[in-house]
């Protein structure tokens, strides 16, 4: 009995660490992550290691990928495509991570509060969103960027501002089947206040989910600024994905290679992500355990 | 059986719990469903009253709204002196240490992503209950208390048994050192055998502890095994109320003796002796109650002015309530 308790003891782990214990069996998802850390890693240290500036023109435009040393070629003015991805990898994934970021920031306030108060504050918070769930979205957020300027805050706050009502909707569902469970009555009964019932106590049982939510969010907002930006609405002083494919729209046809390689950049890393996001739901999911 | 001390440490009167149901459209009239309707008990310091009654009768409604976890509509909670109803916020937050509860499923009771240890410690750090420096030294001894092994702290509800979650529930519920505890159902959810000692110690509690219990059930060997007197609620109204052994001997409430008459026995003599009282049919709409004795379309003795007026509640023998048109005023019982 003792050395079984001392076992049990040892291997008490949180809910959490239990799926990371899930994640790490799932060679897709971790195919995903290492996939995705490798993007990363290029983004951050990519343009001390590969010292290139993406606005210099160097050599003939149009030149295809190896030529005179350019690995994947030069774009419609003659600039580095290599030296544009690497750039432009900083740029969406900070977009992307940051939009995500906003994105639950909003969604998590709105939905909790909405499922915990119920009532009135409820009424008034789903009304909003509704509000701007039925918005067009890339209109809304083409409006927002055509009228307050396309700088790197403001692309982020548009995609932030119109895809945050699917966060609030799952954060409002979780909270409002988790309220009524016995141990957050429990924990009322002990005297919690309702600041911490809600971030103490129901959140952390609620962000499955959204966890999951956010890992997709993170791809769709990368999406998102490359269609933004394809139609031009970027900040034309900084390099990302979309723009690349935007700036070199009208040469599809005589260069393909300028589009195509954004645009497998993009393709990878909301594969990647979407592998991770899966993983994390599958992981994340009890009722997939165990199974 | 205990002696009744003058002041009881739990007052209940007229206490009515109901909630708003929408049927129909948006501008129908709102109806509502008297969970609870103006039901009064009192329990003495150290003693245990039972509640029980059949799903829906309103009791685990009752307790709820008893410990304020549910709103009540009108009544009062007198606990001691004070008025628990009455307190708001702040002051309500703080007289919880008073009122702690055991919740009948052990295993959606316990936060999932807390250790055994962090959920005892949860009510003695909202509460601010004793020294922050000794808070480990009384968590240590509410888990001796309830009879777990100190190294069990450092689990997570997952890894426990029913039976041992509901003891980490229990030291949940001690950890305030309340004056009343309020049990729904404590074991219904756990195996017969663990019952036993759930209950048990519940009794070794409360004489350490010096602790009331208001105690929900349906199940009526839990009822004797713990209770000093019970209480019949049958679709939100208390129908009997007598001390254990009254209830048990001279059951008056036709509802009261059906239930009896529905206890197993493991006697043979007794079983033959006792004649079950089947009541057939389900309890009326509790949307629309009827106007007379609630009992009336299920109850086998029932005449025509049960349906007519709803019986109030009598005393017919000292600590002996009922309410039946039929139980005659020297305490005959109808069947």
């Amino acid at each position: 009995m003792s050395t079984e308790l001392e076992h049990a003891v040892e291997t008490a782990r949180s809910p959490f660490a239990e799926a990371f214990e899930m994640f790490r069996k799932n060679h897709l998802a971790v195919a995903g992550l290492i996939l995705l850390i490798v993007i990363i890693l290029a983004g951050l240290f990519g343009p001390y290691i590969y010292v290139a500036d993406p606005f210099d023109m160097v050599w003939a435009p149009f030149s295809p990928p190896g030529e005179e040393g350019y690995l994947l070629g030069t774009d419609y003015l003659g600039r580095d495509l290599l030296a544009m991805l690497i750039h432009g990898a900083r740029v969406s994934i900070l977009i992307g991570l940051s939009a995500a970021f906003l994105t639950v920031f909003i969604g998590i306030t709105v939905g909790a509060l909405a499922g915990f108060y119920r009532g009135l504050t409820e009424e008034i918070l789903m009304r909003i969103t509704e509000f701007f769930q039925v918005l067009p979205t890339l209109l809304f957020s083409m409006v927002i960027v055509a009228l307050f300027g396309a700088s790197l805050p403001m692309i982020t706050l548009a995609i932030g501002l119109v895809s945050w009502p699917s966060v609030a909707r799952i954060t409002r569902a979780e909270f409002l089947r988790i309220r009524e469970l016995e141990y957050v009555t429990a924990a009322r009964a002990c005297g919690v206040s309702n600041a911490k019932l809600i971030f103490k106590v129901i959140l952390p049982n609620a962000l499955p989910p959204i966890i999951v939510q956010a890992a997709l969010m993170v791809g769709s907002a990368i999406l998102f600024e490359a269609g933004l930006s394809f139609l031009g609405l970027t900040d034309p002083n900084v390099v990302s994905w979309g723009q690349i494919i935007g700036s070199n729209r009208e040469y599809i046809l005589d260069a393909s290679f300028t589009v195509t390689v954004p645009g497998l950049a993009i393709f990878v890393t909301v594969l990647a992500i979407s592998l991770v996001g899966d993983g994390l739901n599958d992981a994340l999911n009890p009722k997939l355990r165990q199974r | 059986m205990k002696e009744k001390t003058a002041k009881p440490l739990l007052k209940v009167e007229n206490l009515t719990v109901r909630f708003p149901v929408k049927r129909g459209g948006l501008f129908s009239k709102k109806s509502y469903l008297y969970a609870v309707d103006d039901i009064s008990f009192e329990i003495a310091r150290g003693e245990t009253l039972a509640i029980v009654g059949e799903s829906g009768s309103g009791k685990s409604t009752a307790a709820l709204a008893v410990a304020r976890l549910v709103k009540a509509h009108s009544g009062s909670v007198l606990l001691g002196d004070d008025d628990f109803l009455s307190l708001q916020d702040e002051a309500l937050r703080q007289a919880r240490a008073q009122v702690q509860f055991i919740f009948q499923d052990p295993y959606a009771s316990l936060n999932p992503r807390l250790r055994a240890e962090a959920v005892v410690r949860e009510p003695l750090d909202s509460l601010g209950t004793g020294d922050p420096s000794e808070r480990q030294a009384s968590i240590d001894a509410l888990f001796k208390a309830v009879g777990l092994r100190p190294e069990q702290q450092r689990l997570f509800p997952h890894q426990f048994s029913g039976g041992q979650r509901q003891r980490i529930g229990v030291a949940r519920a001690l950890a305030t050192r309340p004056e009343l505890i309020i049990c729904d159902e404590p074991v219904s959810a756990l195996d017969v055998a663990v019952q036993a000692q759930i209950l048990n110690l519940l009794r070794k509690l409360q004489k350490d502890f010096d602790l009331t219990y208001l105690f929900i059930s349906h199940d009526l060997g839990v009822v004797q095994h713990m209770c000093d007197s019970v209480a019949v609620m049958y679709m939100g109204k208390i129908v009997e109320h007598a001390d254990r052994l009254s209830l048990f001997n001279n059951p008056l409430h036709p509802y009261t003796k059906a239930l009896l008459s529905a206890v197993p026995s493991v006697d043979k003599k007794r079983r033959q002796e006792t004649k079950r009282i089947l009541i057939p049919g389900d309890p009326p709409d509790p949307l629309s109650p009827p106007n007379g004795c609630r009992f009336a379309n299920r109850c086998p003795a029932a005449q025509e002015q049960c349906s007519q007026s709803q019986p109030p509640l009598r005393q017919i023998a000292a600590g002996h309530t009922v309410a039946c048109h039929l139980v005659s005023d020297n305490g005959i019982a109808p069947i």
